[in-house]
């Protein structure tokens, strides 16, 4: 009897002794004195690959910070994860993110499907997650303490693209493509909110289903309701096939697309050159910009990123990332999630070469701007219009 | 319509490329999407790589492209021990993956630009309205060669009559002196040919990247089923109805395009379970 009690007594105190500090390494503190560790997911393979540069020019940053020092002493710990697109993945690599390695906070993140998959997740273990790169209201509304939106939602592009169509291309006959989801259906809310204003409807709508490889019956629609321009909020395989169909029918509409299009040499190229001409809005400066940030960023990847193309998306990273940076230094040596999110809250008209970014306690969107380029020859960026915020966006109100 | 017609013929062209090991095995082979794209991707090399002139490069990508089928066949297939239907399949998505990986691996998953050498801006209006792109009359006349090659094979040559006979009794095939196993090679071969036709038509219309079979595969499986899995003219039947169909909706219901064509092969499937073009048979065991 003597010896049982004995046993069951070793075995709670090797369970107490085994357990404690496995409880403790479940959930690293995400910094210490010399390391703060960032991550965040993206694909690096699969079909969404080319959007995989997002997380490489947050490295680019991170590498520049680190460059640079560090951030009050600390150096830039970053991990990037392939989550091949595929939201179980996202969970996978998120979890071993947080709980192996220990993170502190994550930055961009391609994908709505992704991002809602760990959104709830990261939020209940407390862990800031800085510049979705995705449009989708659910990650702003409601309010998540631990969610900070920078990329402008897909309904207030719209919006403003509509605008300038309108007022611009003095445009009267206007049709949509949209992708029959989240994606598309905002845009297409943007669009027609704006028309209604100028008492304008749309002349044809058509949804499109993501892998659709056949648009003759789409393009013949659009044609025959006589449309002078059509909105393009697709992926960009629907978009070559359709621009590829309009031509052989020689329908030749003034094209406007989403942000999401306007990586221009890619479009131009799978395209054959078909992509000259197409109006986008942008969520960035154009890679030829001028500005000094610009100039240094670009010049920094040429000497630490060469195998990289300067793409609009991969500055993109640059733009979800910079804004915990900024926070970092704020918050000084004395770091805690509660002091990130606390200068999170305070970020007033924050911009790099994207749009202006302000958070508050109460709004976690943080912008409803976009530019607007034009695709030249060879794939150049022609800027059309500054930085435009939607004034009709309901959410600020 | 016409527009239609040619996206269907070229659904049934892929789906011929299914049949024809489904003639031989009765093996749904999904990893025939995935052989197409590969032996795209090898043309797109060859042209871009080396410049070559794109008749060059297509002949050695039909070459390229039955060496994979046979390769694959002999490679995944042949290796396993009496395999059921079902583990044959389960092998097919194997090579699948496989082949996915290996074409994300050399080529990058970004999307590339591949084109025919047919001029985009010729088109051809015979009635007012009726347009038709140098793209469709490729497809119709490739399909009409394909097809009248694959009859005279079928009905007239040694190699035919044997890959018929192996695929009624394989057993009794070998009985009779056939080599069974070569007229596998043969089917796979000259399946990864047909597929590689048909997917060089879908790389020029869309985008090439190592995903841009996986559509046009479910398609062409879908015409398969509804034409006939046995029968090679219901197929290209099956695929032009079905394109036909598809842009019929496309045009005055585009929510309907991309479910109706299933909607009527589960119609078919439950009226005419064999499809529409083949007869009915039931097996004795």
């Amino acid at each position: 009897m003597f010896q049982k009690r004995m046993v069951v007594l070793w075995i709670a105190v090797w369970a107490v002794l085994c357990l404690a500090p496995a409880a403790q390494a479940a959930m690293p503190a995400g910094f210490d004195d010399n390391e703060i560790r960032i991550g965040q997911w993206g694909p690096q393979t699969g079909p969404a690959a080319p959007w995989g540069s997002v997380a490489r020019g947050s490295k680019l940053l991170f590498d520049i910070v680190n460059e640079e020092g560090g951030i009050h002493g600390r150096k830039i710990k970053y991990f990037i994860r392939d989550d091949m697109y595929n939201p179980a993945q996202t969970v996978a690599v998120v979890k071993e993110l947080v709980e192996r390695q220990g993170v502190f906070a994550f930055v961009g993140g391609v994908g709505s499907a992704t991002g809602m998959a760990v959104r709830d997740y990261l939020a209940a273990k407390k862990i800031a997650w800085i510049g979705p790169a995705a449009a989708d209201k659910d990650f702003a509304f409601p309010l998540n303490p631990y969610l900070f939106a920078s990329y402008p939602l897909y309904k207030d592009e719209g919006s403003i693209l509509a605008k300038y169509i309108v007022e611009k291309l003095k445009m009267k006959k206007i049709g949509i493509l949209y992708q029959n989801d989240a994606y598309g259906k905002d845009g297409l809310e943007g669009v027609k909110e704006r028309l209604a204003t100028y008492k304008m409807d749309l002349v044809a709508e058509i949804p499109v289903e993501p892998t659709e490889k056949d648009m003759a019956s789409q393009v013949l629609r659009l044609k025959t309701a006589g449309a002078e321009t059509v909105i393009l909020y697709v992926m960009p395989t629907a978009a070559v096939i359709t621009m590829k169909t309009a031509a052989n029918v020689g329908f030749k509409p003034h094209w406007v697309a989403s942000n999401t299009l306007s990586d221009y040499p890619l479009m131009f190229k799978i395209t054959g050159g078909l992509w000259e001409g197409v109006i986008t809005g942008a969520l960035a400066e154009t890679p030829d910009s001028k500005s000094p940030l610009m100039i240094k960023y670009r010049e920094a990847a040429k000497r630490l990123a060469p195998e990289e193309r300067w793409g609009v998306f991969y500055y993109a990273g640059i733009v979800f990332a910079d804004p915990i940076v900024e926070a970092l230094k704020k918050v000084g040596r004395n770091l805690s999630t509660e002091a990130l999110l606390k200068a999170l809250n305070s970020t007033k008209d924050h911009q790099t070469l994207g749009p202006k970014v302000n958070w508050t306690e109460k709004q976690h969107q943080g912008t409803d701007s976009v530019m607007i380029h034009k695709c030249g020859p060879n794939a150049s960026y022609i800027m059309l219009q500054d930085w435009t915020t939607n004034d009709m966006a309901t959410w600020k109100k | 319509m016409v527009e239609g017609l040619a996206i269907g013929a070229c659904y049934g062209l892929f789906a011929t490329a299914v049949v024809i090991i489904y003639k031989t095995s009765e093996v749904v082979n999904f990893a025939q999407g995935e052989m197409a794209m590969f032996s795209s991707f090898v043309a797109f090399h060859i042209l871009s790589a080396y410049q070559y002139p794109f008749w060059l490069a297509f002949v050695i990508t039909m070459l390229f492209s039955i060496l994979l089928g046979i390769l694959i066949e002999f490679l995944f297939l042949r290796p396993a021990k009496h395999p059921s239907i079902l583990g044959m399949i389960v092998i097919t998505l194997g090579a699948e993956m496989f082949l996915m990986g290996l074409a994300s691996w050399k080529w990058g998953a970004e999307q590339k630009f591949f084109s025919l050498p047919l001029n985009p801006s010729v088109t051809y209006e015979p009635v007012k309205g009726m347009i038709i792109t140098n793209w469709a009359i490729a497809v119709f006349a490739v399909t009409a060669c394909i097809m009248l090659f694959l009859y005279i094979f079928f009905k007239f040559t040694r190699l035919g009559v044997a890959m018929r006979a192996t695929q009624q009794n394989k057993h009794a095939a070998k009985i009779m002196g056939i080599r069974t196993e070569r007229i596998f090679s043969f089917a796979w071969g000259f399946s990864s040919l047909i597929g590689a036709v048909a997917g060089m038509f879908f790389a020029s219309r869309a985008t090439l990247d190592p995903a841009f079979m996986m559509e046009p595969f479910l398609r062409a499986f879908a015409a398969a089923v509804l034409g006939g899995l046995m029968s090679i003219p219901g197929v290209i039947i099956g695929g032009a109805l079905m394109g036909l169909i598809e842009n019929f909706f496309g045009y005055f219901w585009p929510h309907w395009k991309p479910i109706i064509a299933f909607i009527v092969i589960i119609l078919v499937l439950c009226l005419r379970p064999s499809g529409l073009f083949t007869k009915h048979y039931v097996k004795k065991v």
